[in-house]
Order: structure tokens, then C-alpha cells, then sequence
């Protein structure tokens, strides 16, 4: 018997296939995304969806908490407690807005970085874009989430345990990051390629850095700032409305979260509450006089995002004209800012030709006071903004937040000042436990005040 | 029945071990034993007894007159031993003279242990029971055979003390099964222990590759072995005895030998059996003629028709047979089966060639082959809420007349589909082509030294293919216009073994036996689907859409594995054996990666058999570690990576939220056991109690990472679990006379779960459920609201309605200072609070077997789950506001006045607290019911030599329980091996009913002829 003629074939066969050093074949490794020119690119498309996703979770929580929005869903519990102010921490809807940002701003992040360690490869108006981008899409998620929490971390990048600054300190980083943005495509206009090939279609960077700009000074109070800003932002022409847009088969996901049988709907009462002529809820809504929510509710069916390819708007450019009309009535230039607000008043089917709300309601008459000014830019920003999230901090900000109201009741304004801290993060980050940054206290009864930390 | 395992199994290992006098044979110089063998107790012949002469290859097995002969026999003194199971083993020397005929008659002694029999799982080498240190299991084809079960983990139901079998849905073609071996060791890896069947490391995935549910699981991929070529399982349940099978063994090892034919001219049998399903008892729901405004109202109750008797049929034909070079087995196979959920079907048709040949006089090949193909019609349940059955029969209320009209199948008004419509058109059929074959080749170059081979294959093509049409769910989702759905997942595992054992005896009364071995296996699984949205109207593939998605997926495991092993063998009475292994696994850390398996134990037979009240002792310990590493899913967890997040048509990367862990190391099991086996009365009881504790470390679970880093967890070692516990197995001859023989065998187990630490927070494990992983909690406890008491006589707060307080919400309670007021006392404090276990507190089971002059066959086993707790999420879907189907929801229909009575918003109430769902969830089952009788007149003798076995037998019949649920042993979380979009599971996730498949009652008959 011949034994090794047998087994050292069997051996061979053994040994041959035991290499225990496996590549992973369905995700790239760090090194490959960071180090390579494509992979930077990538990584904007990715920023860019992920901006997607933290965008649409924190409209929808903030929809639900205000009186925008209330539950269809069946099952989840945890949605239609949140239409009725309730929001225990721990729930996915708590976390979900702060986790969705974080994301975003991780991934600008990776995007700064790799578009500065490979400085050299991509030509000057390629990296310009990419940098913009990453500034304001990151300065947006920041904004985001100080307008959801009460404090929060800036500083998170290559760090294990991020600590939680107040708004004062948090708004003016995203303010410089806007900032950012807008003097490197100053310096450095974008490069055709990215704006051809690497930006979603339908946006347009510069109009977006400006809203954003404007947005931020006008929560800062600075009303130079936010007038100046408003001004840069196009009201007409290609520019004026930027759209994030989904061809199938992906989904917008505002409409996923809302179009599914765990979704949520606009209130009947957003509706109802305008005046009879004013016509912006066609532009939202299908009227209904029958759905009615988990708890009872009673709703109106989505129009706008009934259909899951639905293009997100950024912004709607009428808040440009809101925002201008706040500054100049800060400023006491009363009768340009009545102007500014009747010209959103004002705007109607064929107007601007842009696909955004059109009230086609009649212009003020007579001059308005300081303060009804200020009354009614609250009014047209609660119908003209709706879904975009900004209520509740427009709800915040007037001392409008009114506690939690219980079906069957319908709330009015805000029912609560912020989200519980994220656990997630509570969980891993000693800067976050229940003793180290305890949730906010949240007003039972109005009126409230819900200080800024 | 005929236990021929024995045969086989010592026949084989006969061959395999050393023959010392074959030399002899050559010579010529030759003669026969002959004699019979009977039962000492009542004097009948014993068929079927295992004869073999010492040092020889030589054998024979007794007939039905209990006779045996041996030709060839070389001359000389031989020693001549008698086994078969369930009597202790004879031993007669006789002297073979040239060409005459000696004989050797036995008388054998009852014995209700089965120290003789031999096994091989956990220690390298074929070992007589008696030399292991821990304890091993094992069944054999009778008790597989008479279970009358469509799967083997069925079949292994009831039998096996410390081992939970649970069938997680009632399924066509076997349902989902897991097998816990000594309670929840891995949060990871599942429950599953490892499977081997001949050799070969097997598949068992249950993951699903369309969505039938999330988590739920249909089915286990054991389903693809037909139970009828099972020819013995055994079973190590832990570290201890597991230790040579190193970083996969932590949850015990299932090996499984399929048949190897026995010698004699071909032997044909035909096994017909056909069976009848049924629904157990239906769910009431609200049939209350009146809505909530008191108007009238008709309401349907839907189970009738969704639920149907179904029949099934198995047809097993084999053929065997073989000389001293040569054995084979041969089997073909065919099952189908209906599920009593209408529209669910499960069919099996497989072969399987099992051959041996001496290759030469050292050297014996050994090669099996199985294909299947196993093709399925399921439909969604569980969680599948959008067009599962089960939910939408759970949240769809009473009054929605689903019939459809005009072709038009309407939909419920809220949630799901119309049930009546997934039946007649959803369709999820699965296919899954399987083959598992085994070549081993066995060389012993000297009498004292064994060398083994075995490469293994096991190839599955699994195609999933799902069909909802368009319109058929609520909602505006891609779903409502239709999906059409292919996945395909080839998985192929190649193992090679490899072993050396070499016997000496250094001195005395002193033998050794030197072990050494390797092992290497590859697993990898490719997964490629294709989904299509927007269907035509005519069509049911995915080339019928309009909005495509596509993915594909890889990953490759290996292992690999050396191990030592050092016997040592005292006087035959005193055992002990020390061993490691040392294996490393392609899914960790290269600098973590090759870890040691130690393992010690000893046995020592106190009293061998011997008559008297206590005729037999033997008691052993055992230590050893095992590991456990992550399954497919987690495979590649030791890399930091970029996830794909394409967008608006273009290719995006972020980075993956699970942070690669660099350092990655497997869990780590440390396992110590005692235990003894005990003959008593003369060896009409047989009992076998085992102690064991275990503790793991280093358990591998997500910790949570800082969200606002844009990351939220990563793989790591998280904590300690332990478990602790004994078993029991009892096995007793009531009766024993030549017409009527009584059997009884009672398991008993008890473990002990126990979260010893967690590095991290208390965690939720079951993704969207309340349970939780707690220090100093049972694993997977349930956690949550509860109704609030007052803190001083213990009755419940109801509010001004009469509605419970639900402990976190602040509506109910106030704030903490009124929380305290309202309650008289700080009972109330936590918001949430652990409110049930689902961890049993003991399994139990009792087998009787009679037979009855000595044709008729009577057995019942009865098998126990005792003190777990169910959370009955069921009747918490029928109890929302949505469906309000439940007989409690019609309560609150009933017009004031009535006793019965509920207040308006009781059920909304509870909706919230999830400790009123939980019930407790003891069961004893009527597992098994047959009653076999032999036909074997001379006019059908004639025809077929054995006569006819006919059996009629239930399974299921019966079930004794207070949980008011379709089953008490269906669960939503199935092996959770983790599907396709695998939502968090671990194997802690036990006791959620919600939406299962209700269990059937099984009828069968059967006919077995043979010639």
C-alpha cells in the first residue's frame, strides 16, 4: 500500500483552499472609498441621499409634533402617540431625527476629508463643488437638529464621545459653514462636472446656500444678514425651485414614510383653518371628508407626495420672500415688507411658473402695523412652509407651543418643545447619559415658553 | 420493527477496527459457531442481536428464532459477544476446531442503559458509551421511524432530555424547528447546534429569501433529509462533550448516520403512509350582531375559510443488501403534503445511494449520495402584515365580507389584504435543489492504527420566487402595484476531515488511545434577486414589471481546525481522556484568531453489570471549552466598510453605521458536567442524571457606538451568560412476559438561564418587541409597560372609567409625585418593568410502548414545555382599535348594563400595556399516538416475508393548556438564522406569538411490506 501516493494529493487538496484571509466582495474597505477620486465622488452621492433621509424623517416628526400631521398607521404605536405631543425617549420616532443627521453630517465629513487628502487630483472647480456641497448639506443637518433638541453636538467628526453645546453656541457653526459654502464657490465657481454629474439634477447649489444663509440669520436675528440673503435667492427661472428627485426605483423618502400603511397624513384642519380662497392646499392635499387617522383624526389624503418618485423640494422660494419680509419689518421698513408678503399673498397659478404653493389671495389692504405683520408672515409661513419641518420652530420661537393635546382633540401650533435626547447616544456617549444631559422638561400647560437650553 | 442500527452500526465498526487475525483466515484452517440467543426474563428468542466473534470481521445477526451461525470462523479459543439494544451484552469463549461446528448460546439480561452502544460524536473515534465522560444522546431509526414525523427534529420531539425542540409554525413539510441544546448560549449564532450527517457538516438555515414574515420561518433546511434513511442521531449537548468540534459548538452538536444496508440478499420494503391535517381548534372572534353604535351588523368569521383538513402522503421504497466486501443502501422517497392554511403546499422527492466496499484488505470506501428536491407554496405570516394571511386575519375587523364580487376581492379598511384574495392569487413557491454526498475512506496500515478521510459536500440551489398582484394590498406603496420577485441562493458547505487513532497498551492493566485530526470547512453562500414593481396585468414573473431592483450577495466562511486527544483506559474500569483543539475561523481577527479548545473528563464504572437492586454504576465528569462564531450574516464583521447608497440613478457611498471591529474574537464557552448511569432491579430500570454548568464569555453583540457620530454600532464582545441545570432520563421495563411487554421513558431538564454581564445597556434584542437582555434576568425577559397596582393591597388602578393605568404614560399616572399618590406607595416608580419570562422552568416527557402478543404495537408519548411565559400578541392585533375582532372587544360592544360589560376604550387601553398579553404558556402535548399491528398470516406471509406492519398514529392530538392562543408552542422568531433584510433577532427571542401558524392535528396510516 502506497500511502503517500494517496495522500499527499488529499494533503495538497487540504491545504490549498485554507487560506483564512477572506475580502469581504459586497462592501468597499475604508481605503478604497477614501483614497480614490471616484470613491470621494461617491461619497457625495451618498451625502446627498443620506441628506435626503434626515431631511424628510426630521419634516414628518416635526409635522406630527406640531399641528401638521397625524397618524393613518395600524400598528405603531409610537407614531400616534407623537401626534398627540407624546414622544417617550427611547422610541425609534425620538431617535430617528438625530440619528438620520448625524449620519448626513458623518458623511460630510468623509467628503471634506477626502476632497482635502486628494486636494491634488480633482481640478479646482470639482473640489469647489464637492466642499460647498458638503458645507451646506452638513450646515442643514446641524440646523435640523437644533431645531429638534435642545442641545447639541457640533464637534463630531474623529471623535468618541461628542459633547452637547446650546443653540447659541451650535447656530453660528452652522451658520459659518453656510458661510464656508458660500465664499468657495465665490472663490472658485463649480466645475460643469459636478454640477452636471455629481449634484442631484434639479438643484442649484447657490440658490440653496443662500436660502439656507438667509434661513439661519433670520433664526439668529440677524436681519442684515438675512436680507441680504433672501435677496441672492432666485425667485424665477430654472434655479428658483432645487428638487432632490427619485427615479424608481427609489423612493422619495418623505413619501415612504408617509405613503405606506405606517404613515402619516396632513390634519383636515390645516386645511380648514385657511381662508376660503386661499388656494395652497391643492397644492399639498387631496381633500377628504371621511379619512380619519389611528386615533381618530381627521385628515386630509396627500397630494403632493401621494406618488413615492415625488420630487423633494429643498425649500419652497417663497420662503425667501417670508424671510426678507420679516427682516424689513424688524426693521421697521413696514411698507416693503408688506409688499414682500403680498407678493406671496399674491402668487398664483402661472405666477413664477415654478411647481410651489400658490395662495392666489387678494394683497393686504391698508398698512399694516409692526406687529400684525409680524402676525400674518406667521399665517402665510404656516401655509406656504407646510411639511418642510419649520413650523414647529416658527410655533417655538412665537411661544406657541401648547402641550400635548389628546385625541380626540385637535392640537393648535406646537405641542412640544423638543425631542428626548437621542438613545443611541445616551447609550455610548458618557457626554449623553440620562445624568450628564437630562431631557428637557416639557411644558404641561400655555401658554409656554421653551427656553433655548 | 427491527432495530437494525445495531446491526449495521457494529458491523461497521467491526470492520473498521483492527483485525488482528485475519492471517488466520488465509490459512484455511476453519470451522462455524452456531447458537440462539433468548431473553432470560421470558425465555422468547431474541431476533435481531448483533453476534460477533473477538478479533475477526466476522458476525452474524440472529434471525426471528433468535438463531445465529458463523461460518469461517479461524480456529482456535474465540470469544463470542451478543449485543442488542436494551439488554446488557453477552460473553461466551468457545474453542473453533478445524471444519466443526461449536455453539454459543446467550440468555441476555434486560438492561435499561445502553452503556454498550457505541458512538462517535464528540470523541474523534468510534467509543463505547461507557468510556465518555459526558453524556451523549442517541436515537435510533425505531424511534425515528415510529414518530411518524416529517422531518428528523420532529421526530427528535420529546426524546431528548435538555434538548427544547420546538416547531415555531405548523407549516406544511415540517415547519419551522429549532433545537436549543441546555438553554440560550449565543446571541449570534442562533440557537441551532452544529449538524453533521454522515461526516458532512450540513446546512440548516431557515432564513427566507422573499418576505414570508420577517422573522418568522416556514421552514428549517433539516426539512430536506427524509427521516425514513435516518439510521441513528446522537446528541452532545455542550462545551464539554463538544470540545473537539472547537469555535462552532458552543450550542451542542446534532450528528446524524444515515443507513448502511445490511448484509444478505437484497432486501426490498415499501413504506405507504398517508395523512390528515386539521386545524386543532379555531380562535373565537367578535361575532356580535351590533357595531359600536349599537346598530346591526353582520360579521363573518373567516377561519372557516382559510383554515382546511389537508392530506398528505409519504411513499418510501429501498432496497438493501451486501456481502463481506460490499454493502449498500438505496432509497427513494416521495412526500407531499397540504398545509391546513388553504393554498400552502410542501413536496420532497429525493434518492439516496449509500455504498461500502472493502477497497482492499486495509483499506474500506465508503460513499453517499442523497439529492432531494424539496418545492414549496407558501404564503406570509407572522409579521407580515401587508399581505400575510394571518395578519390580515388577526387585523381585519369582523365585518369586511371578503368575498369578492365581480372578480373584485375587497380590501380590509385599514390594514393588510383580503385573506380570501391571497389565497386564490398571492403565491411565494420556493424550490430548492439539494445534494449531500460523503466519501470516507478508511485505512488501517497496522492492527492498532486507524486512519479516516471524509470529504463532504453539501450543495443547495434554493430559488425564491414570490408573486403579489397588483392591487392586492392597502396603501400607495411599490407594493399595491404588484411585485414580482426571484432570489436564488446557492450555498455550498465542503468539509474535510481527517483523523488518526492509534491503541497501545504500555503497561498492565493500562491502554491508551492517541487521537489526532484536522478539519476544514468552507461555507459559501451567493445570493443573487431580482424584484420587479408595477406589474402588467397578466403575469407572475418579474420580467412582468415596470420599476426593477436587483442585488447580489456573497460570503464564504471557513474554519479550520486541529486537535489531540489522549485516552486512557484503566482495568476497563476507569476512563479518562484529555484533549485540544486548536482552530481559527476566517471571520475573526488574524490576531485573534486560532484559539484552544481544551476538554478533560473521566469515567469510572463503579459496579459494571452485575445482578441486584443496583446492578450497575457508572459516574463521570467532564470539562471542556467551545466556541461559537457568527453566522453568514455577520460574517465579514471584523472590516470597516463603505455601505452602497446609490441615489437619484447615480452610485453613492456612505459609511456602513456598523462599525467593522478589527480586534474581532469568537465567544468563548466553558462547560463542566457530572453525572452517573444507573442499572436498577435487575437492569428493568435504567436512569441517567447530568449536571452541568456553563458559563459563556465574550458573547458577541452589537454595543452601541455614539449615534451622533454617524455610526450606531459594532460587533463586540458585550458580556457573560450561564446556564445551569440538570437532566434526567429514566427508562424502565414495567413488563416483560412473552405476550405483553410495557416500556416506559421519562426525560426531565431544567435549566437555569442567567445574564451574569453586559458591558453595555440593558438591550432590547428582539427588534420592535419588548424583551430584554438583562443583568441578572434570564436572557430575553420580557420588558415593559405595565398596569399599575395600588402599592399597598395589590388591586389594580383603574381611572374614572374603569380603564387601566398604563405605567409609562404620563397621561394614565401624572407625574412622579402623583404616580406615588395615586398608588399609595413607590410600587409603581419604573415606567417599565420585567413582566414575564419565556424561559421554561422544566421540559418534561413520558413514553410508554406496549406490546401485545407480540403483533400489536401500542405508544403514547405526552411531552411538556412547564412555566413559560407567552406574550400573546395575537390577541393583542385582534383587541386594536382597527380590527376589534376579539371576543374581549365585543365585550365593549355590550350595552351598559350588562355584567360583562367593558368600559369604551378598555382595549385601547391595553393596547399600551403590554404585560396583560402575557399568559403563561405550559402545554403537555399528546405528541404521539400509534398503534402498529404485524399481519402476518400465511396467506400474506406468502407474498412478503415479514408479513404487513400496519400503524395508525397521531401526532398533535391533544394539547393540555391555559394559553388561549391558536398553540402554545408556535413563535414569531423562528432559528433566526437571519433572512433577507434579517431584522434583529437574536436566539433569546422566545415567547411572541403573534400571527403564526397554527399547528395542525396530524392522522396517519401506514403499511410497511418488505421481501
Amino acid at each position: 500500500m502506497n500511502i503517500t501516493r494517496y495522500s499527499r494529493p488529499l494533503a495538497l487538496v487540504a491545504l490549498a483552499a485554507c487560506s483564512l484571509d477572506l475580502q469581504n466582495p459586497n462592501n468597499p474597505t475604508v481605503d478604497q472609498v477614501t483614497t480614490s477620486v471616484d470613491g470621494v465622488i461617491a461619497l457625495a452621492t451618498g451625502l446627498q441621499g443620506r441628506f435626503a433621509t434626515s431631511y424628510g424623517s426630521f419634516a414628518y416628526t416635526a409635522g406630527l409634533v406640531t399641528d401638521e400631521f397625524a397618524a393613518t398607521s395600524a400598528a405603531l404605536i409610537s407614531i400616534s402617540d407623537a401626534e398627540q405631543g407624546a414622544v417617550p425617549s427611547g422610541t425609534g420616532i425620538a431617535d430617528a431625527v438625530f440619528n438620520s443627521v448625524y449620519r448626513t453630517v458623518r458623511t460630510a465629513d468623509d467628503l471634506l476629508t477626502g476632497a482635502n487628502a486628494l486636494a491634488s487630483q480633482f481640478d479646482a472647480g470639482t473640489r469647489s463643488g464637492l466642499r460647498a456641497l458638503a458645507f451646506t448639506l452638513k450646515a442643514e443637518a446641524l440646523g435640523e437638529a437644533l431645531m429638534a433638541y435642545q442641545r447639541v453636538p457640533v464637534e463630531t467628526f474623529g471623535v468618541v464621545a461628542p459633547t452637547y453645546v446650546p443653540r447659541a453656541q451650535a447656530l453660528p457653526v452652522v451658520r459659518s459653514l453656510l458661510d464656508s459654502a458660500a465664499a468657495v464657490i465665490a472663490a472658485t465657481p463649480p466645475s460643469t462636472f459636478f454640477t452636471a454629474s455629481i449634484l442631484t439634477p434639479g438643484v442649484n447649489l447657490p440658490n440653496v446656500i443662500q436660502m439656507y444663509r438667509a434661513r439661519y440669520a433670520r433664526m439668529a436675528g440677524d436681519d442684515a444678514t438675512a436680507l441680504a440673503a433672501a435677496n441672492l435667492v432666485a425667485r424665477s427661472g430654472t434655479g428658483a425651485l432645487s428638487v432632490l428627485t427619485f427615479p424608481a426605483p427609489t423612493v422619495n423618502p418623505y413619501a415612504n414614510v408617509t405613503g405606506g400603511p405606517n404613515g402619516i397624513a396632513p390634519r383636515r384642519q390645516w386645511r380648514l383653518s385657511m381662508l376660503p380662497q386661499d388656494q395652497r392646499f391643492a397644492y399639498f392635499v387631496t381633500p377628504s371628508t371621511t379619512l380619519s387617522g389611528r386615533v381618530g383624526a381627521q385628515l386630509d389624503s396627500w397630494n403632493r407626495y401621494a406618488n413615492a418618485q415625488a420630487p423633494l423640494p429643498l425649500y419652497f422660494p417663497d420662503e425667501a420672500l417670508l424671510i426678507k419680509a420679516e427682516a424689513l419689518a424688524n426693521q421697521n421698513q413696514l411698507s416693503a415688507a408688506q409688499a414682500a408678503l403680498d407678493s406671496v399673498r399674491t402668487d398664483c397659478t402661472g405666477g413664477r411658473g415654478l411647481d410651489d404653493p400658490k395662495a392666489c389671495l387678494p394683497a393686504l389692504s391698508g398698512a399694516l402695523t409692526q406687529a400684525q405683520l409680524r402676525d400674518e408672515i406667521y399665517v402665510q409661513r404656516r401655509y406656504e412652509l407646510f411639511g418642510t419641518g419649520l413650523r414647529w420652530e416658527d410655533t417655538r420661537r412665537r411661544n406657541a407651543i401648547r402641550g400635548p393635546v389628546a385625541a380626540p382633540g385637535v392640537p393648535a401650533d406646537g405641542q412640544r418643545c423638543w425631542l428626548p435626547y437621542a438613545v443611541g447616544d445616551r447609550n455610548a456617549n458618557p457626554n449623553a447619559t440620562f445624568a450628564a444631559l437630562p431631557d428637557p422638561a416639557e411644558p404641561g400647560s400655555f401658554p409656554a415658553s421653551c427656553p433655548a437650553q | 420493527m427491527i432495530p437494525r442500527f445495531v446491526i449495521s452500526r457494529i458491523l461497521g465498526l467491526a470492520l473498521a477496527l483492527p483485525a488482528l487475525s485475519t492471517d488466520a483466515v488465509a490459512q484455511g484452517a476453519v470451522g462455524t459457531i452456531q447458537g440462539r440467543v433468548t431473553d432470560a426474563g421470558s425465555g422468547r428468542p431474541l431476533p435481531d442481536v448483533t453476534i460477533l466473534v473477538a478479533d475477526t470481521r466476522l458476525g452474524a445477526i440472529t434471525n426471528a428464532q433468535g438463531e445465529y451461525s458463523i461460518p469461517q470462523v479461524p480456529i482456535g479459543s474465540r470469544t463470542v459477544t451478543a449485543r442488542r439494544l436494551g439488554f446488557q451484552p453477552g460473553t461466551r469463549t468457545v474453542v473453533v476446531a478445524p471444519a466443526g461446528t461449536v455453539r454459543a448460546e446467550f440468555a441476555l439480561e434486560v438492561s435499561a442503559l445502553n452503556l454498550s452502544e457505541v458512538v462517535v460524536t464528540g470523541s474523534a473515534a468510534p467509543t463505547e458509551k461507557r468510556k465518555v465522560g459526558t453524556s451523549v444522546a442517541s436515537l435510533d431509526s425505531t424511534i425515528i421511524g415510529r414518530a411518524q414525523a416529517v422531518t428528523v427534529d420532529q421526530a427528535l420531539q420529546g426524546k431528548v432530555p435538555g434538548a427544547q425542540i420546538t416547531q415555531n409554525s405548523g407549516g406544511p413539510g415540517g415547519g419551522g424547528i429549532s433545537v436549543r441544546l441546555r438553554g440560550t448560549n449565543s446571541f449570534i449564532s442562533g440557537s441551532d447546534p452544529l449538524y453533521i450527517v454522515d461526516g458532512v457538516i450540513i446546512d440548516n438555515g431557515s432564513g427566507q429569501l422573499a418576505d414570508l414574515g420577517g422573522r418568522s420561518n416556514p421552514q428549517n433546511r433539516l426539512a430536506d433529509l427524509n427521516p425514513a434513511d435516518i439510521d441513528r442521531v446522537e446528541i452532545i449537548r455542550g462545551a464539554a462533550a463538544a470540545a473537539l468540534y472547537g469555535s462552532r459548538a458552543n450550542n451542542g452538536v446534532v450528528q446524524i448516520f444515515t443507513k448502511r444496508g445490511n448484509i444478505g440478499k437484497p432486501r426490498f420494503s415499501l413504506n405507504v403512509r398517508g395523512t390528515s391535517n386539521e386545524l386543532r381548534e379555531q380562535q373565537p372572534f367578535n361575532l356580535y350582531p351590533f357595531d359600536a353604535a349599537g346598530l346591526p351588523i353582520q360579521r363573518f368569521n373567516y377561519q372557516d375559510d382559510i383554515f382546511q383538513r389537508a392530506f398528505g402522503s409519504d411513499v418510501n421504497l429501498t432496497v438493501e443488501g451486501g456481502n463481506d466486501q460490499t454493502r449498500y443502501y438505496i432509497s427513494g422517497n416521495s412526500a407531499m403534503e397540504d398545509g391546513i392554511l388553504r393554498s400552502t403546499s410542501s413536496r420532497r422527492a429525493g434518492g439516496r445511494v449509500n455504498l461500502q466496499q472493502q477497497l482492499s484488505s486495509k483499506l474500506i470506501g465508503n460513499v453517499t449520495a442523497n439529492f432531494v428536491n424539496t418545492a414549496n407554496e407558501f404564503q406570509a405570516f407572522g409579521e407580515q402584515n401587508d399581505y400575510g394571511i394571518m395578519g390580515s386575519l388577526f387585523f381585519a375587523p369582523t365585518n369586511v365580507d371578503f368575498r369578492p364580487v365581480n372578480g373584485i376581492y375587497p380590501l380590509p379598511p385599514s390594514l393588510g389584504t383580503n385573506p380570501l384574495l391571497a389565497i386564490d392569487r398571492i403565491r411565494n413557491p420556493q424550490n430548492i435543489d439539494r445534494f449531500i454526498g460523503s466519501t470516507k475512506l478508511t485505512f488501517t496500515p497496522f492492527s492498532n492504527l486507524l486512519l479516516d478521510y471524509t470529504l463532504g459536500i453539501d450543495n443547495t440551489g434554493f430559488e425564491q420566487r414570490q408573486f403579489v398582484p397588483r392591487n392586492a394590498v392597502l396603501g400607495t406603496a411599490p407594493l399595491s402595484t404588484g411585485r414580482a420577485q426571484s432570489v436564488y441562493q446557492g450555498t455550498r458547505v465542503i468539509n474535510q476531515d481527517g483523523i488518526a487513532a492509534y491503541t497501545w497498551k504500555p503497561v498492565g492493566p493500562f491502554q491508551m488511545r492517541t487521537t489526532g485530526g484536522f478539519n476544514f470547512t468552507s461555507q459559501k453562500v451567493k445570493i443573487t434577486n431580482a424584484v420587479a414593481n408595477g406589474l402588467a396585468p397578466v403575469g407572475e414573473l418579474v420580467s412582468a414589471g415596470s420599476v426593477f431592483a436587483a442585488g447580489q450577495t456573497e460570503v464564504e466562511l471557513r474554519t479550520l481546525g486541529f486537535y489531540g486527544q489522549q485516552e486512557l483506559e484503566w482495568n476497563d474500569r476507569l476512563f479518562l481522556n484529555g484533549a485540544v483543539r486548536y482552530d481559527a475561523s476566517s471571520t475573526f481577527a488574524p490576531s485573534e484568531r486560532w484559539q484552544a479548545f481544551p476538554k478533560l473528563s473521566a469515567a469510572f464504572v463503579v459496579i459494571p453489570n452485575q445482578s441486584g437492586t443496583l446492578n450497575n454504576l457508572r459516574v463521570r465528569a467532564a470539562l471542556g471549552w467551545a466556541g461559537s462564531q457568527p453566522g453568514v450574516v455577520n460574517a465579514y464583521s471584523q472590516y470597516v466598510t463603505f455601505a452602497q447608497l446609490p441615489f437619484a440613478g447615480r452610485p453613492g457611498f456612505v459609511n456602513d453605521v456598523t462599525f467593522g471591529n478589527p480586534d474581532l474574537r469568537n465567544e468563548r464557552a466553558r462547560e463542566w458536567e457530572l453525572g452517573a448511569e444507573m442499572g436498577l432491579l435487575n437492569g428493568r430500570v435504567g436512569a441517567e442524571v447530568t449536571y452541568y454548568d456553563r458559563l459563556v464569555s465574550d458573547l458577541l453583540f452589537f454595543r452601541p457606538l455614539a449615534t451622533s457620530t454617524g455610526f450606531s454600532r459594532q460587533f463586540f464582545p458585550i458580556g457573560t451568560m450561564s446556564n445551569k441545570g440538570f437532566e434526567v432520563m429514566l427508562r424502565t421495563t414495567n413488563v416483560d412476559r412473552p405476550n405483553l411487554q410495557w416500556a416506559s421513558t421519562f426525560t426531565y431538564a431544567r435549566n437555569r438561564n442567567l445574564v451574569e454581564s453586559l458591558a453595555i445597556q440593558d438591550f432590547q434584542s428582539a427588534g420592535g418587541y419588548p424583551n430584554r437582555i438583562r443583568t441578572g434576568e434570564p436572557a430575553g425577559v420580557f420588558y415593559g409597560s405595565y398596569a399599575a397596582r395600588n402599592c399597598v393591597t395589590g388591586a389594580l388602578l383603574v381611572d374614572s372609567l374603569g380603564r387601566y393605568r398604563r405605567s409609562n404614560q404620563t397621561v394614565d399616572l401624572g407625574t412622579a409625585a402623583q404616580r406615588r399618590a395615586i398608588s399609595g406607595g413607590t410600587c409603581n416608580d419604573s415606567l417599565n418593568a420585567v413582566i414575564g419570562d419565556p424561559n421554561p422552568d422544566f421540559l418534561a416527557s413520558m413514553l410508554n410502548e406496549l406490546t401485545i402478543f407480540k403483533k400489536l404495537r401500542v405508544r403514547a408519548l405526552f411531552d411538556g414545555v412547564f412555566g413559560n411565559d407567552i406574550m400573546n400578541l395575537s390577541t393583542r392585533a385582534q383587541n386594536a382599535g382597527i380590527a376589534s375582532n376579539s371576543k374581549e372587544f365585543e365585550r365593549e360592544l355590550l350595552p351598559y348594563g350588562d355584567p360583562r360589560k367593558l368600559p369604551p376604550g378598555f382595549n385601547a387601553r391595553t393596547q399600551g400595556i403590554f404585560q396583560y398579553w402575557i399568559e403563561d404558556g405550559t402545554f403537555i402535548k399528546l405528541r404521539e399516538l400509534s398503534a402498529s399491528y404485524t399481519l402476518d398470516w400465511a396467506p400474506v406471509k406468502r407474498f412478503f416475508r415479514d408479513g404487513v406492519d400496519l400503524t395508525l398514529s397521531g401526532r398533535n392530538l391533544v394539547v393540555w393548556t391555559d394559553y388561549s392562543g391558536f398553540d402554545p408552542e408556535i413563535n414569531l422568531f423562528g432559528t433566526n438564522s437571519g433572512g433577507v433584510g434579517s431584522a434583529q433577532t437574536t436566539a433569546a427571542d422566545r415567547g411572541f406569538d403573534f400571527g403564526g401558524y397554527p399547528i395542525p392535528r396530524v392522522w396517519s396510516i401506514s403499511a410497511r411490506i418488505s421481501y
